[in-house]
């Protein structure tokens, strides 16, 4: 296990593979571990990094941070501990926004960003993620999905308290408006049966600026990095092979494709 | 859980491996080359050997020879990770006692697999 600490708290993270680096942040259910698949497939090319946010997997519960700014703040103490800059950043649902507004907040440091199941506003959210335990919620999201045993999501290891103070604070932020303002390719990834984060519907996605790429999992639900692993990872990689600045347009699903080592 | 001792020369791949086996649940020890493994198998005395064919300083045909001739160490499983065209190696490999080889290039969630299916059929698991 790797940690740092930051700000007087631990601070799980994980790394793998060589390269320029590139972040995973985890959702509201789940720790880095659901990474680890895709971790595995860009550690070729890049150095990949996936850390557990405040209350979540091996991270310290600090309850006093349980805000998105305070992961905002965690993020920024993370790479500058680690001495790193220029970032290809990858969140998904809870990550999802804390990368925009991280990419908001520190436009120099971002190169572009993937934001899968990323929430619009509060509307977007199933009541059930803050109602019920973070253990029922991985059985009800995962319900009929077959994951690996390594990419397990560890929602014991959560404090459901970061769960709800974090989908609250949403009440506080306009992503719409930062994702409209954003300045860097974005990939905005969404599995078409989602439970937890309902799809966005066509007026909350107009205004993308054109930098903006939306790109529907059509048999996937709130994990495609799980249930479409070799559809994900492949777009993953196209995504990071595009020339820094250009719009991700042209990206598409294409077939099945697996890494392997040599 | 088992411990694993794996020996590989190449950065990328030991590395990936390890953290592969090491997030199944596995307690893991990697060396750089052959000569490494030997000298971390009496420290680990690990439930499983893999050994890359070839590396430098000691390959893992000689690595293997040598863990077998061993009396505390020669009833531990080896392995070989081999390229397709080191069959001489693999042949020899399995002539001084190893048990199993894996084939590369292989992605690693089957690297999970097959190493569980070599740990259950020598019940290390």
């Amino acid at each position: 296990m790797s940690a740092l600490i930051i700000d007087d708290e631990i601070v799980h993270y994980e790394v793998l593979g060589r390269g320029r680096p590139l972040i995973f942040v985890h959702g509201w259910v789940g720790s880095w571990r659901y990474w680890i698949p895709t971790m595995q497939a860009a550690s070729i090319s890049f150095r990949a990094y996936a850390l557990d946010l405040w209350g979540f997997g091996e991270t310290s519960k600090a309850k006093s941070r349980y805000s998105l700014n305070d992961y905002v703040t965690l993020l920024d103490h993370f790479l500058e501990e680690m001495g790193i800059a220029k970032i290809a950043l990858v969140g998904h649902g809870l990550g999802a926004v804390v990368a925009l507004m991280y990419a908001s907040k520190f436009p120099r440091f971002v190169d572009r960003l993937m934001i899968v199941g990323f929430p619009m506003n509060k509307s977007q959210l199933s009541a059930r993620l803050q109602s019920d335990p973070p253990t029922e919620l991985e059985k009800w999201l995962l319900t009929g999905a077959t994951i690996p045993e390594i990419a397990r999501l560890e929602t014991a290891k959560t404090d459901n308290q970061a769960i709800i103070n974090t989908i609250n604070n949403l009440d506080t932020v306009d992503l719409h408006s930062l994702a409209a303002e954003l300045q860097h390719p974005c990939l905005l990834v969404h599995g078409q049966n989602d439970q937890a984060i309902f799809m966005p519907n066509g007026e909350l996605m107009e205004n993308l600026p054109d930098l903006s790429h939306m790109i529907v999992f059509e048999e996937s639900g709130h994990y495609p990095m799980l249930t479409e692993t070799n559809k994900f990872n492949r777009l993953l990689s196209d995504f990071l092979a595009l020339e820094s600045g250009k719009s991700p347009s042209e990206l598409q699903l294409k077939e099945e494709w697996k890494r392997r080592v040599r | 859980m088992a411990k694993i001792l794996i020996a590989e020369d190449e950065r990328d791949i030991r590395d990936l491996i390890t953290f592969t086996l090491r997030f199944a649940g596995h307690d893991v020890t990697a060396a750089s080359n052959g000569a490494e493994a030997v000298e971390q198998v009496e420290k680990v005395m690990p439930d499983l050997i893999m050994l890359d064919v070839r590396m430098p300083k000691m390959s893992g045909y000689e690595a293997c020879e040598q863990i077998k001739s061993q009396e505390a160490t020669k009833h531990i499983p080896v392995v070989f990770l081999s390229a397709k065209g080191q069959d001489a190696e693999v042949r020899a490999g399995m002539e001084v006692g190893a048990t199993d080889y894996i084939l590369k290039p292989f992605a690693p969630d089957k690297l999970t697999e097959r190493v569980s299916e070599i740990l259950k059929k020598y019940n290390k698991s």
